[in-house]
């Protein structure tokens, strides 16, 4: 492999992917600049993403790659999470209160990590699978015959609030605010959530709400323990620590925006696809049962809600022949490692019998692999048996797409439901 | 055949246990538990595809 010599003054890539004009084009036609970067020979320099913060970066390498994005990912040692995951120039400390423990790195992450996982290990959903099933009943129950309604507000939205907050033992009457914040806070590019000059105030307000939930729930259990996450997270140790209320409060920011919108996203592009691909669609329902593993690993390919994260380098080394400095910053864009040609015959198409499917939507492998990855399957698995079977007919409008360089999201989604 | 688990490396991701769960077992610390340590030949395809699935890259077969 040759090794491609840094220039001194590094020379910014004619493929633009730090603009807003960029981000505002539909999926597959930003792959077709991602594709290009795919089949060129080492690393691209860019432009730093648009930033609501007064911060200077000179910019990214851009991973695009699968290979790339997965050796970095799983070589913590070399590539750190704990200068910060944004690829957009944010303060570290904002980071730190938004990401908590995705913001470490090992042995740190592990203790934290390992305090955490508990709740999310495959016995324990398998515990809270029935509710899961019986709340996708009560979305699917009102969803039936309901005529004319937005998909995403009638359906996407409500399983993975409920089950989160149900979780977390967040009262009733308060998920609907804690969901809202949670969507707003990741949803700041877009012009609908907030204007320009109001994100940066914003963002703090949202946190700050979501920070307090988490630190008041975590007082409660203490003293009135029940079943619940939250219960075992103020009681779980690791090597005699125990999460503060700050850091209970990061985690809440955290759960409720990466267990909210991702398993979202993922429920309304999969049922958008499915609706569009009707032959997938009879053969996943010939087997259900069987079938829906392998299914849900593509609806998770296609859709790739958490499009990238970003690392910085922490001495000079080499990717794919690249020459990286110490310092410097890395895109990894899990949304273009799900279409890489390499890995995926016919990239762009929405097949429910890939196998293998060695996509990234839960991340490049190592330690920061989505702890959720149980949960939001069982969440599908759960939801698309109800609403497979029981809806008979479902049509769609134009989905209204959100514009974000970090979650690939859909707004509204007019449907008309018998 | 043996397969053997890194501590150091496990994060109790759990795909390993919904590949075999009766050979894999989060604990409540985050860790992985393996039951019965030596497989049989017939068992090598399911081993490895834990092996090769495991998003920490903290277990191995030895042989």
């Amino acid at each position: 492999m040759t090794v491609v010599s840094s220039p001194q003054v590094r020379e910014y890539s004619p493929y633009d992917l730090s603009t807003r004009r960029f981000w505002s084009q539909p999926f597959e036609v930003r792959d077709e600049t991602f594709a290009a970067l795919r089949a060129a020979d080492g690393l691209t320099w860019h432009h730093p993403l648009p930033t609501m913060f007064p911060m200077e970066e000179p910019g990214f390498w851009a991973l695009t790659r699968r290979a790339d994005i997965a050796y970095v990912s799983q070589h913590p040692e070399l590539f750190t999470s704990a200068r910060g995951i944004a690829l957009d120039p944010m303060p570290f400390e904002v980071q730190q209160i938004a990401t908590f423990f995705l913001a470490m790195d090992p042995p740190q992450h592990t203790t934290y990590r390992r305090l955490i996982s508990s709740a999310f290990t495959p016995r324990n959903v398998r515990r809270i699978e029935e509710q899961i099933q019986k709340n996708a009943v009560a979305v699917v129950d009102d969803l039936v015959g309901a005529g004319d309604v937005d998909f995403v507000a009638a359906c996407s939205a409500r399983l993975p609030m409920l089950t989160i907050t149900e979780m977390l033992g967040v009262e009733p009457s308060e998920r609907e605010a804690v969901a809202k914040a949670a969507e707003k806070l990741f949803s700041m590019s877009d012009d609908e959530y907030s204007s320009l000059e109001e994100r940066a105030q914003n963002t703090i307000n949202e946190m700050i709400l979501l920070s307090n939930t988490g630190i008041e729930l975590a007082k409660y259990r203490r003293s009135h323990p029940g079943d619940d996450l939250m219960t075992s997270i103020v009681n779980a140790e690791v090597d005699g620590h125990r999460l503060t209320d700050e850091e209970i409060g990061a985690f809440l920011i955290l759960l409720s925006s990466a267990g909210n919108d991702t398993t979202k996203q993922t429920t309304t592009h999969a049922m958008l696809a499915l609706v569009n691909n009707p032959a997938q669609r009879d053969w996943l329902m010939e087997d259900f049962e069987n079938r829906i593993g392998p299914a849900i690993e593509e609806f998770i390919r296609f859709s790739s809600p958490v499009m990238q994260f970003a690392r910085f380098a922490t001495e000079d080394t080499e990717i794919a022949g690249q020459q990286i400095k110490a310092g410097d910053k890395l895109g990894l864009f899990y949304c273009s490692a799900n279409r890489d040609e390499t890995v995926f015959d016919d990239p762009h198409a929405f097949d429910l019998q890939r196998s293998p499917n060695p996509h990234l939507g839960f991340g490049g492998g190592g330690p920061h692999f989505c702890l959720g990855n149980q949960l939001a399957k069982a969440e599908l698995r759960n939801l698309f048996r109800e609403l497979l079977t029981r809806l008979k007919t479902v049509e769609f409008g134009e989905p209204d797409l959100l514009l974000s360089n970090f979650v690939h999201g859909v707004k509204r989604l007019p449907a008309f439901i018998k | 055949m043996r397969v053997e688990v890194d501590l150091d490396k496990c994060t109790g991701h759990g795909i390993c246990e919904s590949i075999a769960d009766d050979v894999f077992e989060v604990q409540d610390d985050g860790t992985v538990l393996i039951h019965e340590n030596e497989r049989p030949e017939a068992d090598r395809e399911r081993m490895q595809q834990a092996v090769t699935q495991c998003p920490a890259a903290a277990l191995r077969l030895v042989d």
